[in-house]
């Protein structure tokens, strides 16, 4: 295993000097910006090795082209109902069918996807926000601070399933929350349970790390704590918060699915995988294929970030490379 | 191991008032008070009956001394009345908790059974269409929603072939056949699911296990490649897949709630979502926090269980 990786590392070390030896009158800006460029070809090579990682990588493009394309693509209003038209069977007028409103379901299958991704990108961002500062901080300063913040952060993650999504979510409804607010609640709750992953991990790394004599210089230099904090430590973590968030976006349109499906997502009409569902299951009888396409559109779109998560993974973690 | 388990518990303490304050906090966040529920809209209105509604229900005292006497209530056993059905929020909370155990257990028990075998197969014929044809449908499987697995199982078993009843619950002790017929369908969908998870993970510590210097040694030995993988590697391979699965099993009993609702299983996630639905806040609070404390203990049981079954933790 170590002579694979070795020789990747010396290749990747050659292209880095390689970049910085172009032009020494260089500005500083521009040997980032093509130390950035250069990092990604080599970062995109890597990937490129991984099958998982390809596949997941080429359903993700996929995925948020179409979600960027859904006003050229999408066929009809998701939303306004066409009662002559009810419960069509496929056909190239209504690409995957209408439901029950005779509304074109390939078109709501577009829309909805459009808003969950959206939704789950947020969400990880928020998470991320949330928790990275959190946990860099409580394993930086450790002991008291430390123990204090992972008792709340072990309070979290003792909700167990879906009951958090679930509290918040009833709160929203009380406060009588609508439209762009409602979407922005839930939001707020799947990056709010996101955070004690994102704490535990963050805090992990820097445990380690601010026991290390770099960190120890840089606070002889005079940084200060927050500072060390956010530009030594944070680097570390990176890789491992990349693949936990790549998988977690899959599992929040997980979560968002089953949400609406009970209901306590956006309310109706505005098009969602899970709220479409739901009503589909009125039609599970006569018409089953209703209930088939806003599950596969789910499925897709989850197993984009899983396969691309594994392989991030394999790559980025060489012990698990090699199995 | 005794200092451990008492450490242990001692940490929990903190853990469980952190989620008492938070479930305590989230009914008064709400906006209007248990009043308002309780009393009619006139009422609610009209100062007096108001004032001696916020005397009788201790509302009119400073939050912490609330949430004090709301904690020494709990503890006693006293969770209050439902809104709904006025009985003690205790009695029906404790009424449904078997059918949501019942199910979460039938579902990872279901979910070890294919999970094991596949996962051990997938290790030991590393790189192998075997191997990769359990990767991806165990990916797939993880990818799929239950709820949407759920529902064409419900479309395929129930309403094309017949075979079993789409939604309900029968208690094991009043009819066992009936019981089991049930059963199948939301067990299946959990176990489906679960399985996909403990697929994976028993493959990579297998894979791990198998890696190490006493499989050598042992076929060395001369002992029979059979042997050496049944006997020796998968029963250490293991330890991780036993805990991981009683993890799952703690989150199971709050994750059940979109499962329970398609198939109107009376468990304790039903109760909860309708709850929620009824606005019977008292039965939320009360609901949360017992599934919490389940899970807080459920996750202490699995880490005891862990060292006992891999002695080596304990003195590192």
């Amino acid at each position: 295993m170590p002579d694979g990786k070795a020789t990747t590392m010396e290749r990747q070390l050659r292209s880095r000097q390689r970049v910085d030896a172009v032009d020494p009158n260089d500005t500083p800006l521009k040997i980032r910006v093509r130390r950035i460029s250069a990092g990604t070809r080599t970062g995109l090579q890597e990937l490129s090795k991984s099958r998982t990682a390809t596949v997941g990588g080429i359903m993700i493009v996929f995925l948020f082209i179409v979600c960027l394309l859904t006003p050229v693509l999408a066929t009809h209003d998701p939303i306004k109902p066409d009662y002559r038209d009810r419960l069509a069977p496929m056909s190239s007028e209504h690409y995957f069918g209408t439901d029950k409103f005779g509304r074109d379901i390939y078109s709501r299958v577009l829309y909805g996807g459009q808003r969950t991704i959206a939704m789950s990108v947020a969400a990880v961002i928020f998470g991320l926000s949330l928790g990275i500062p959190f946990g860099i901080l409580a394993g930086y300063f450790g002991g008291r601070v430390d123990g204090l913040a992972m008792r709340f952060v072990d309070g979290l993650l003792a909700f167990p399933g879906l009951l958090l999504y679930l509290l918040i979510v009833t709160l929203a409804r009380e406060w009588k929350l609508e439209g762009f607010w409602n979407d922005a609640i839930l939001v707020f709750a799947l990056g709010f349970a996101f955070m004690p992953e994102v704490a535990r991990l963050a805090r992990g790394t820097a445990l380690v790390e601010a026991r290390k004599e770099y960190v120890e210089a840089s606070k002889v230099v005079g940084e200060g704590s927050f500072s060390v904090a956010m530009r030594q430590i944070l680097p570390n973590c990176v890789s491992p918060l990349i693949v936990n968030s790549t998988v977690r976006l899959g599992y929040m349109i997980l979560i968002i699915a089953a949400l609406s499906f009970l209901g306590l997502g956006t309310p109706p009409p505005t098009p969602d995988w899970g709220a479409d569902l739901s009503v589909a299951r009125d039609h599970m009888q006569t018409h089953p294929m209703i209930a088939v396409f806003p599950g596969l559109a789910i499925c897709f779109a989850v197993l984009a970030f899983n396969l691309f998560g594994d392989g991030l993974r394999d790559v980025l973690d060489p012990r698990l490379a090699d199995r | 191991m005794l200092v451990y388990v008492i450490n242990r518990i001692l940490q929990l303490i903190p853990v469980v008032f952190v989620l008492s304050v938070l479930v305590f906090g989230f009914v008064h966040a709400l906006p209007g008070d248990v009043i308002d529920s309780l009393a009619g809209q006139e009422a609610a209105e009209d100062p007096e009956v108001r004032a001696a509604l916020e005397e009788e229900f201790g509302l009119n005292r400073p939050i912490y001394v609330q949430y004090a006497v709301w904690l020494g209530n709990v503890l006693q056993g006293d969770f209050g009345h439902s809104l709904v059905t006025r009985r003690p929020v205790s009695q029906e909370l404790f009424e449904r908790i078997p059918a949501t155990v019942y199910l979460a257990v039938v579902g990872i028990g279901l979910s070890i059974l294919i999970a094991v075998p596949l996962g051990t197969i997938a290790a030991v014929r590393r790189n192998t269409p075997t191997d990769y044809v359990a990767q991806v449908s165990s990916l797939i499987g993880i990818s799929i929603p239950e709820f949407w697995f759920a529902i064409l199982c419900i479309m395929l078993f129930s309403l094309h072939l017949g075979w079993l009843p789409s939604s309900g619950y029968v208690s094991p002790f009043t009819d066992f056949g009936a019981s089991v017929t049930y059963l199948v369908l939301p067990a299946l969908a959990i176990g489906f699911r679960q399985a996909a998870f403990t697929t994976r993970l028993t493959r990579s510590s297998m894979l791990d296990e198998i890696n190490k210097d006493y499989v050598n040694t042992g076929r060395s030995l001369g002992l029979s490649e059979r042997k050496v993988i049944y006997k020796y590697t998968l029963r250490n391979a293991l330890i991780p897949t036993v805990t991981i699965s009683g993890l799952q099993l703690a989150n199971l009993l709050g994750g059940t709630v979109v499962l329970e609702s398609i198939f109107s299983w009376p468990g304790i996630g039903l109760t909860i979502f309708q709850a929620i639905q009824l606005r019977d806040f008292p039965m939320i609070q009360a609901g949360v926090l017992v599934l919490g404390v389940m899970v807080v203990l459920i996750n202490l049981a699995v880490d005891i269980l862990y060292r006992v079954l891999n002695p080596r933790v304990g003195m590192a």
